[in-house]
This record gives C-alpha cells, sequence and structure tokens, in this order.
C-alpha cells in the first residue's frame, strides 16, 4: 500500500509542488537564517580562530576574548615559573583607531605578540615576511582591512586609491607611523575592524598613556601536559584565570574561552532572539503552508480514502500511508530547501557576507524540524480520515 | 439452479436502525428481514428515503444496526468489533460504487490491485492478478492509464474489476449504472452477472435503474424502512414510483 500511496501523492503535481514549496522554504529559512546566526557567532570569537596558542591566560575578571582587562608585566614571570609551562609569551589586544591617508578613522583591532617567538602570529601571510615585523614601525594587515582601508587611501597623484594596500604603504595609530610588511589572511571579528599585528612592544608604543598593556598570555605546555590541566595549575598557582583555545562550542568544557565567548554573546546580546524568531517563523510557515496543503490533499482524497476503509482497510494502514506520504514529502522539501540554504551559502561565504557557518547539527536540527512539521501535517490528516464513515461511500 | 443457490448467502433478521438523537430519531430500518441466496443476484429497489442504502451498509458491515441480527455467508456480524468488521470486509466483499470512486491519481491497474495489497499480497503478485481481471472485464490495454482517461462504462468496468479481484463471496453494487446509458449499464450488469455467477457467491445490487431489473434473479422491494415484498418477475413490479 505504501508504493500506492506514494503515487497517490505524486499523482497530483500540483499539491506536491504546493507542498514541497512549503517545505522547502521552510526549511530554507530555518537552516539559512541558523547558518548566518552561527555564522555571525563565530565571528564573536575570532581572536582565538587567528591568535593560535594552546593555553591563554587573562585576568580572573575576564568573561568573554574581547574584553580583556590589563595584567600586570610581572604576571608573565609567574606563569613561566608553573610546573608544566613550556614557554609563555605576552599578547596585547585592543581596539584603537587607525587615522588613513585621506583622513578618515578606522577601528581596527591591535594584535601586539612577542617579537622573539612570534606566538600568536597569522598562520597565512599572502604577502610579506613575519620576520619583518623587527623591523621599525611596521605592522601586518590582514587581507579584508587592507581592502577596506584601501579605499580610504591616498595614491601619490592625492586622488583616492580605491585599491587594496600593499606592503609599503603606510597609515597612523596615535599620530605614529605604520608600515605595512605584510598582508595575512584571517578570519574576520565581529567587531568589524581589520585585525592589524604589531609586536608587543611596538603595540606599548600605539597605545600611549596605557597604564597596562598585556591583555593575554599565551601558553604552551610541554610534552605530556595536557591544556586542561595546565589551566588547573596556572590557576592554582597564580590566581589567575586559564583558558583552552578549544573553538568547538558544542562541547560543554567550561575552560573553552571560545565557547564563554559564544554563550556570553547568546545571553548579553538581542542576537539569538532576533534569529530566533527568524527560525520560529520558519518553523510557523512551514506547518501552516505544509499543514494546510496536506489537509487539502486529505480532504481531496477523502472519498477514495473512505472507499479503502469500506474494503477492509484498518486505520492503522491509512495512517501509516499518510505518513509515508507527509514524511516523503518533508523528505524532498527538506532536501530542495537545505540544498538552496547550501547555494545561498556558497555565495555568501564567497563574498565574505553575511558570515555563514552551516554545522551538520544545524541540518540535522532542520532535517528533525521538517520531519515534525511533516507528523504534524500527517496527524492532521490521520484525524480527518479516523472521523471518516466507512458507510459515507454509499452516499454518493 | 443447483440446490447451492437455495442455501443462504445472507440474513439480516428484526433489523433496526436509526440516526440521530433520542428526542430528534430519524428511523432508517424498522424491524427489516432480508435474505440473499448463494449464487443470485438480488436487487433492492424502492424510492428515495426507503432504507435500501442504510440496509446495503448494515450488510456490508460498515454501519452496525442498534437491534436485529446480521449474518453473511455464515458469519454473524452484529457483535463483531471494528477491526474485526474491517477484517471481515477485507476478505468478503466486494464493492462497485455509483461514482466508481477509482482514485484518479493512481492508473486503472493500481487501483484494482487496491483489495489485494490491503489483504498483503505482494505488489508483483497483486499486478498479475490485476492484469488478469482487467483482461477478463475488457480493459486489456487501458491499465496503465489513468481513470479519467476512461469513460464513464470504462471506469465502471475498473472498478468492477476491483471489486472481484480478491474474488469476494459477497459483491455489493450501489447503484452501479446510475452514471451510464441504458447500452453500456446493460453491458455492465451483463458483465457484473457474468463474473458473479458462482454457487459460492452472492450479489446485492441497490438500484432505482428499472432497466436493469431484467438481470436480477430475484428483485427485493422497499418500503419504509423494511421490505416489503420480495419478487422473481420484474414485471410483478409496481416501477412508477421507483
Amino acid at each position: 500500500m505504501y508504493r500506492l500511496a506514494l503515487n497517490m501523492l505524486f499523482g497530483d503535481r500540483a499539491k506536491l509542488a504546493m507542498l514541497l514549496c512549503g517545505l522547502a522554504f521552510s526549511a530554507l529559512l530555518m537552516a539559512q537564517q541558523s547558518s548566518v546566526f552561527f555564522g555571525i557567532m563565530s565571528w564573536t570569537y575570532t581572536p582565538m580562530v587567528n591568535i593560535r596558542a594552546q593555553v591563554w591566560v587573562s585576568d580572573p575578571m575576564v568573561e568573554q576574548v574581547n574584553d580583556a582587562k590589563p595584567l600586570r608585566d610581572t604576571d608573565l614571570g609567574r606563569v613561566r615559573s608553573v610546573d608544566g609551562v613550556a614557554w609563555a609569551a605576552p599578547l596585547h589586544t585592543s581596539f584603537v583607531q587607525a587615522r588613513m591617508q585621506d583622513g578618515n578613522f578606522k577601528l581596527i583591532t591591535l594584535v601586539g605578540i612577542d617579537a622573539d617567538t612570534f606566538a600568536g602570529a597569522p598562520a597565512v601571510l599572502s604577502q610579506g615576511r613575519i620576520e619583518d615585523l623587527r623591523l621599525p614601525d611596521t605592522v601586518i594587515v590582514d587581507e579584508w582591512g587592507a581592502a577596506l582601508m584601501g579605499r580610504m587611501g591616498v595614491g601619490p597623484d592625492g586622488k583616492p586609491k580605491n585599491t587594496p594596500l600593499q606592503v609599503g604603504d603606510t597609515f597612523e595609530i596615535n599620530d605614529i607611523q605604520a608600515r605595512i610588511v605584510g598582508i595575512c589572511r584571517v578570519k574576520r571579528a565581529f567587531t568589524g575592524g581589520p585585525f592589524v599585528y604589531t609586536t608587543y612592544d611596538r603595540a606599548k608604543g600605539y597605545t600611549l598613556g596605557a597604564r597596562r598593556t598585556l591583555s593575554f598570555m599565551l601558553v604552551e605546555p610541554q610534552k605530556g601536559v595536557a591544556p586542561a590541566e595546565l589551566c588547573d595549575r596556572i590557576e592554582r598557582d597564580t590566581g589567575l584565570k586559564a583558558w583552552t583555545s578549544d573553538t568547538v562550542i558544542w562541547s560543554w568544557g567550561e575552560r573553552s574561552l571560545a565557547r564563554n565567548t559564544f554563550w556570553w554573546f547568546w545571553t548579553n546580546t538581542g542576537i539569538p532572539f532576533s534569529f530566533g524568531t527568524a527560525v520560529l517563523l520558519g518553523l510557523f510557515v512551514g506547518i501552516a503552508i505544509s499543514g494546510q496543503t496536506f489537509y487539502s490533499f486529505v480532504l481531496e482524497n477523502l472519498k477514495y480514502f473512505a472507499a479503502i476503509k469500506a474494503m477492509g482497510a484498518g486505520m492503522g494502514v491509512i495512517a501509516r500511508m499518510l505518513f509515508v506520504q507527509a514524511f516523503t514529502a518533508g523528505l524532498i522539501g527538506f532536501g530542495l530547501g537545505a540544498g538552496m540554504a547550501q547555494a545561498i551559502g556558497r555565495v555568501m561565504i564567497e563574498k565574505g557576507m553575511p558570515p555563514f557557518v552551516m554545522y551538520p547539527q544545524i541540518l540535522w536540527a532542520t532535517f528533525a524540524l521538517v520531519l515534525g512539521i511533516s507528523f504534524v501535517s500527517a496527524v492532521i490528516g490521520i484525524i480527518k480520515v479516523s472521523r471518516v464513515d466507512a458507510a459515507s461511500v454509499f452516499r454518493g | 439452479m443447483s440446490h447451492l443457490a437455495h442455501t443462504v448467502a445472507v440474513r439480516a433478521t428484526g433489523v433496526d436502525m436509526f440516526f440521530g438523537t433520542p428526542e430528534n430519531r430519524v428511523v432508517a430500518l424498522k424491524q427489516a428481514e432480508f435474505e440473499a441466496r448463494r449464487g443470485e443476484l438480488i436487487m433492492l429497489v424502492g424510492p428515495s428515503g426507503c432504507g435500501k442504502t442504510t440496509l446495503l451498509s448494515v450488510i456490508a458491515g460498515t454501519l452496525t444496526p442498534q437491534a436485529g441480527t446480521v449474518e453473511v455467508f455464515g458469519q454473524r456480524l452484529d457483535g463483531l468489533g471494528q477491526e474485526a468488521l474491517t477484517a471481515f470486509r477485507r476478505r468478503n466483499l466486494g464493492f462497485v460504487f455509483q461514482s466508481f470512486n477509482l482514485i484518479p491519481t493512481l492508473t486503472v491497474v493500481e487501483n484494482v490491485m487496491v483489495p489485494l495489497l490491503i489483504q498483503g499480497r505482494s505488489f508483483g503478485e497483486a499486478r498479475a492478478s490485476a492484469l488478469a481481471i482487467l483482461d477478463k472485464v475488457g480493459l486489456k490495454g487501458r491499465e496503465d492509464g489513468r481513470p479519467n482517461a476512461l469513460s464513464g462504462g470504462q471506469q465502471q468496468r475498473g472498478a468492477i474489476a476491483r471489486a472481484l479481484v480478491h474474488e469476494p463471496p459477497l459483491l455489493i453494487c450501489d447503484e452501479p449504472t446510475s452514471a451510464l446509458d441504458k447500452d453500456t449499464g446493460g453491458h455492465i450488469m451483463q458483465l457484473v452477472r457474468d463474473l458473479s455467477r458462482s454457487p459460492e457467491r452472492c450479489v446485492v445490487v441497490v438500484t432505482h435503474d428499472h432497466r436493469i431489473f431484467r438481470f436480477a434473479d430475484r428483485i427485493a422491494e422497499m418500503e419504509d424502512g423494511r421490505i416489503s415484498r420480495v419478487v422473481d418477475d420484474p414485471k410483478l413490479l409496481d416501477t412508477t414510483h421507483l
């Protein structure tokens, strides 16, 4: 009977198209909005991705990576003395204004890394060499920032450049020249400012007036020491807060600074509510369109279901037929919707805006919700058919 | 007729059936008595509202009477639960409906397969049986078309094929010719009669169509919720009120 149930479904192409449209649109809305949401949320802990270290140490009051509370420089020595620490390097992060050649200002994320070890340096340089950061007044700018700030640049002829900044171009941070010696490829941040790397000591110079400039310490455990275990030791011996660099936000590890940052934004901003509303809207639209269309499909076939009942099919068989029809439509609708979300996501990823991260969990959740919509639709149909009297087939 | 033809296939005794609330009761059957024999084609006739369809539904096990007994091929239907009635219909009944009730989104052969698939037969087995009976009713070559591509007569042939494909002992026909012209109706009734001529089968036809009375072995006339008389010869009926 299930094959016939499917043939009944596919035989009414207009209804099927309407049903699939509802389910696909719903799946698209839920998957796409969730992916953009997680894309934006993944930007919140971008420093954890761009500045690589196994263990981060911060002031005990720090809640998330974008909110550094400066440490004393002497804390570095205390951390280095903890058993199990292979090395520890200073890290400065701050938001400062960069002044472009045309006089415009741009908020940047200034990252000061240790000039000896280059711990926390960007992984990929598309232009230049990391060692050149040891030269006076030098910085490395990320590709997106180079393009953004390039639009503010002025060429030798005094006209806007409209081309990305290159190695050799300059701008100013707190009236101090910053000369570009490299272009790096890093992930964009939630704050929107470009990442500008320099040495830790030079970063102190760029942030004149700041009494403390040590934002974090990047720590490498000795061989055989697990990062989480080292975090415990650092906290016990120094009273500072130590974090692992784990960026899997689904994990329950309390030591992950990325995860803490993610949940800080989740609970302290309206972003989840805004996107959650869109996802719920997708769910309700799906239930409304699909439920209504499936109900009308059942209504149109009601006399045939009554005939099938009269011929000796129990409600169990008919219910299973309706479930097969609804879940098949749900499966196809999910495929279409998720496929469209992927295609849109591909375009978004190529353009870089808006951020798009489609975790497998998003697809599974969307799949479950679409099947939920199908289930509700089928149940509505089953209730209708169950109320039909088999004897009604004799009434014309 | 053989001696088997005189054994009872369907017997309804003292059947009461009413609808609505006790205060606002509509009586459909009142102490109705009905008997159909094995191997015969019996017609139920009477004016609209006399209870023909209700009696047919009671015999078919789609309605349970408030009083009386119903026995079909030795099986008492009164007292059976819904599940048992459903199983009974699945095994023992074939239906031909006034409006054919062929599912328009399925092909003709798929429609005919439905009773066999309900019984749990495999798709291949059901298709083979359906094709064989479609051949018998003269629809060979039309099996993979949709019902709406067939004429009214052809659709009713398809419906007959569906009713008989699982070889049920009791064939229930509700106004099988009302949507057909005289010639087509005649051909359909001839087909029903030919295919149902077996001592192990009984055909009950509800009809208003006096043009097909000649196909009946007996005709039971209903009036006010009960059988008023049963005749062997349609000429004995007064058809002016039908």
